[in-house]
């Protein structure tokens, strides 16, 4: 199915999914590449740690807080989330809330897994 | 423009356009991958619950991914994972200038990037086929492996400095927990199967760009739900990367 090139008049009809069009401005590259020097920060900082700290519980942690940082960089910058609609953004937000309720059950009913033993 | 104003009073949620001001194949592209989140996040979470009930056995993992190739038995911890995981950040940022580039409509940069792009997933696929093969030779099984350490072989772990050469004989490894080397296939495997789909959709839509398909069209709008789903690889990769290997 081709979508016609037709200039639209008014800005909200652009949403209509029958005659849609995407906007295509560019943003430019700077924000993609400061978000790749982040990344590449990040995981060299975790490299760091690996080596430098002995593995413990805070050693865990801030993997885990470094990772989650990571996936903040991912999800906005890269796959231009920060930028979407705010009903669309909250819509993939709010359902994460589900992982985390996965994990405090799981820490919470994790001696059941001790017979795996 | 009568009609226009009829639509403009009415709620945006009751039908006729998009409430969240996108195309319903980019919105169906986040729906999926917030169902596919939750996939992996079930096998993280259940691959953390496995690996702290077993902790007193479970396999060091610095003891059991340290190889890199061509070099030999020298003890190198998460550098070759490292380099797995550069190769992976690298070709999601030329999938956003791919993206960047259909913005502007230039047909020749948005081929030049998508080919970077499918050529470090391809990359990314021949590392992770080196790495599997280096674990299967190991002695890795879906059910068992051999990765456990004895009381000498904890020790023996323990003296061992980076860089350092190793050697494996007898009485140092014993039997390692059974879910130690099947989450590692079925996880690492499963992330392997989106990264491989991942570049399948990559080479259509690079076909597609290479054929005009996009400029005929007027928008580049598929190299970006394409970029959707090759971000969303990148980020399981990071906590892939984050619970088998760091921690």
């Amino acid at each position: 199915m081709a979508h016609s090139n037709k200039s639209v008049e008014d800005p909200e009809k652009e949403y209509n999914p029958v005659n849609y069009i995407p906007h295509s401005e560019s943003h430019g590259t700077k924000e993609v590449w400061m978000g790749f020097w982040i990344l590449l920060g990040l995981t060299l900082i975790d490299i760091a740690f690996y080596f430098i700290m002995p593995a413990n519980m805070l050693r865990n942690s801030i993997f885990i807080v470094l990772g989650v940082v990571k996936a903040y960089y991912i999800v906005g910058t890269f796959m231009h989330l920060k930028y979407e609609n705010n009903k669309l953004m909250l819509s993939i937000i709010i359902p994460i809330v589900f992982i985390l309720w996965l994990i405090v059950l799981l820490l919470y009913e994790g001696d059941a897994l001790s017979i795996m033993e | 423009m009568a009609t226009t104003t009829v639509q403009e009073t009415e709620s945006i949620w009751k039908g006729g356009r998009s409430p969240f001001k996108v195309s319903y194949g980019k919105l169906m592209m986040w729906f999926f991958l917030l169902s596919d989140a939750f996939t992996f996040s079930s096998l993280l979470v259940f691959y953390g619950a496995a690996r702290y009930s077993l902790a007193d056995v479970w396999p060091l993992p610095d003891m059991v991914f340290n190889h890199f190739p061509l070099v030999g038995h020298y003890h190198l911890p998460l550098f070759f994972v490292s380099l797995m995981t550069f190769i992976l950040i690298f070709s999601s940022v030329t999938m956003v200038l791919a993206v960047e580039a259909g913005h502007r409509n230039s047909h020749k940069e948005v081929g030049k990037y998508m080919l970077w792009t499918i050529i470090g997933g391809l990359a990314f696929l021949g590392c992770q086929a080196w790495e599997w093969s280096v674990f299967i030779g190991d002695g890795a099984k879906l059910y068992s492996n051999n990765f456990g350490l004895t009381a000498d072989g904890k020790s023996y772990a323990e003296g061992l400095k980076v860089f350092g050469h190793y050697e494996w004989s007898e009485g140092l490894r014993t039997a390692g927990p059974a879910q130690f080397s099947s989450l590692f296939f079925l996880v690492t495997g499963f992330h392997g199967f989106h990264v491989f789909s991942g570049v399948v959709l990559n080479i259509i839509v690079y076909i597609n760009v290479l054929f005009g398909t996009y400029e005929r069209r007027g928008h580049y709008e598929m190299v970006e739900k394409v970029g959707l789903y090759w971000h969303f690889v990148d980020l399981v990769w990071v906590f892939v990367f984050t619970f088998f290997y760091l921690i």
